[in-house]
């Protein structure tokens, strides 16, 4: 596998951008379809922002200085692509973003690419509930099993202070999951 | 410290060697793999058989169409005085050499016309694209906001949204 700083190299150098290019989505195309698919919900809103994910890195990585690591720049723009999508189509819906993400929920009832009973959707009502960033902290932590220190770097957060959201997420979702 | 001569029990040879080592070892692999028992093992969601194999082709078919396309930024307020006034003088340069009635009134197209292409333009730039052409050192963050920054509407805010607002250590007595 090529270091990171090699291939960071490679990208910003015009004869060799493409085919590393072509290296970096295929190391990462997964894990940030996760990241994004858990926010946006839906499978084709996912596979939209995964590409403009990957088109607004090819279009900034000139301007990567290397003081993050590139996977949680990555990811960092990734969250700001979900978010931002989410945002605009509550706009031009003309509902509020609360409003959108529980028809969100709503749809994926009859979602072919979502195979979850009542227990997976009330899963999603639960996170729902969550302050956004309570949320994207949950779903990297638990099922992205990330370290505390890969989304300290992604959402510049202290360790410590991920600790906490994670700790009042299981809690405030464990609240939910028991009620009736 | 000398062996307890009383102590009958033994243990594997070398046991308290490596036992801080492998304790931390436990307690990591606990932290990363602990499950909770009342979530379900997957949350539901699955890809179409095949997705992650044509991502690639699919990423790069776009950036070659996005290519051929202008993409326009506009520079979003900061440079909306500068657009209204080379309109302005522009028609009023107009106006005088074609000595028509109707008099251009700067203010009015300052305020309705550009106000109203803005809000009614779609321009649809990501924070991306709004850093690149609004330099952070000439702006204020109150020329941003819509109420101004002072430490009661933060504190206001806090309150509202902070769980537990005493954590965060703040000194009241300054803000009375």
């Amino acid at each position: 596998m090529i270091a990171e700083e090699d291939l960071v190299h490679q990208l910003k150098q015009p004869d060799t951008r493409e085919k590393a290019f072509a290296v970096l989505v295929n190391t990462h195309k997964e894990r940030l379809y996760w990241h994004i698919r858990r926010i946006v919900m839906d499978h084709d809103d996912a596979d939209d922002v995964l590409q403009n994910t990957f088109i607004k890195v090819y279009r900034n990585i000139e301007g990567f200085k290397g003081d993050s690591k590139l996977y949680s720049w990555m990811y960092r723009i990734a969250t700001n692509e979900s978010i931002t999508f989410i945002k605009q189509r509550s706009k031009k819906m003309g509902v509020s973003d609360e409003e959108l993400k529980n028809r969100m929920i709503k749809n994926l009832e009859a979602d072919v690419y979502f195979e979850g009973d009542e227990i997976q959707i009330k899963l999603q009502k639960a996170l729902s509930t969550l302050p956004d960033k309570q949320k994207l902290v949950f779903n990297m932590k638990y099922y992205q099993e990330m370290k505390y220190e890969e989304i300290s770097e992604v959402l510049e957060t202290s360790v410590g202070a991920l600790k906490t959201s994670y700790h009042l997420a299981v809690k405030k979702i464990e609240a939910y999951l028991k009620e009736d | 410290m000398g062996n307890n001569k009383k102590q009958n029990f033994k243990t594997p040879e070398g046991y308290f060697e490596n036992f801080h080592e492998r304790l931390m070892q436990k307690i990591n692999a606990e932290e990363d793999t602990k499950t909770l028992s009342f979530l379900p093992k997957s949350d539901g969601f699955k890809v179409p058989k095949s997705y992650f194999e044509g991502v690639q082709e699919r990423v790069a078919a776009q950036l070659q169409e996005r290519k051929t396309k202008v993409i326009p930024l506009h520079p979003y307020r900061k440079y909306k005085y500068a657009i209204a006034s080379v309109a302005a003088i522009f028609l009023l340069f107009l106006g005088l050499n074609l000595r028509t009635e109707a008099p251009v009134a700067f203010e009015d197209l300052a305020s309705a016309e550009i106000d109203a292409y803005l809000e009614q333009t779609e321009l649809n730039l990501s924070s991306y694209e709004l850093a690149e052409i609004v330099s952070l050192e000439g702006t204020e963050l109150n020329d941003v906001m819509d109420i101004p920054l002072e430490s009661e509407n933060i504190l206001e805010y806090l309150d509202e949204n902070i769980e537990d607002i005493e954590e965060l250590n703040l000194n009241f007595e300054d803000y009375e």
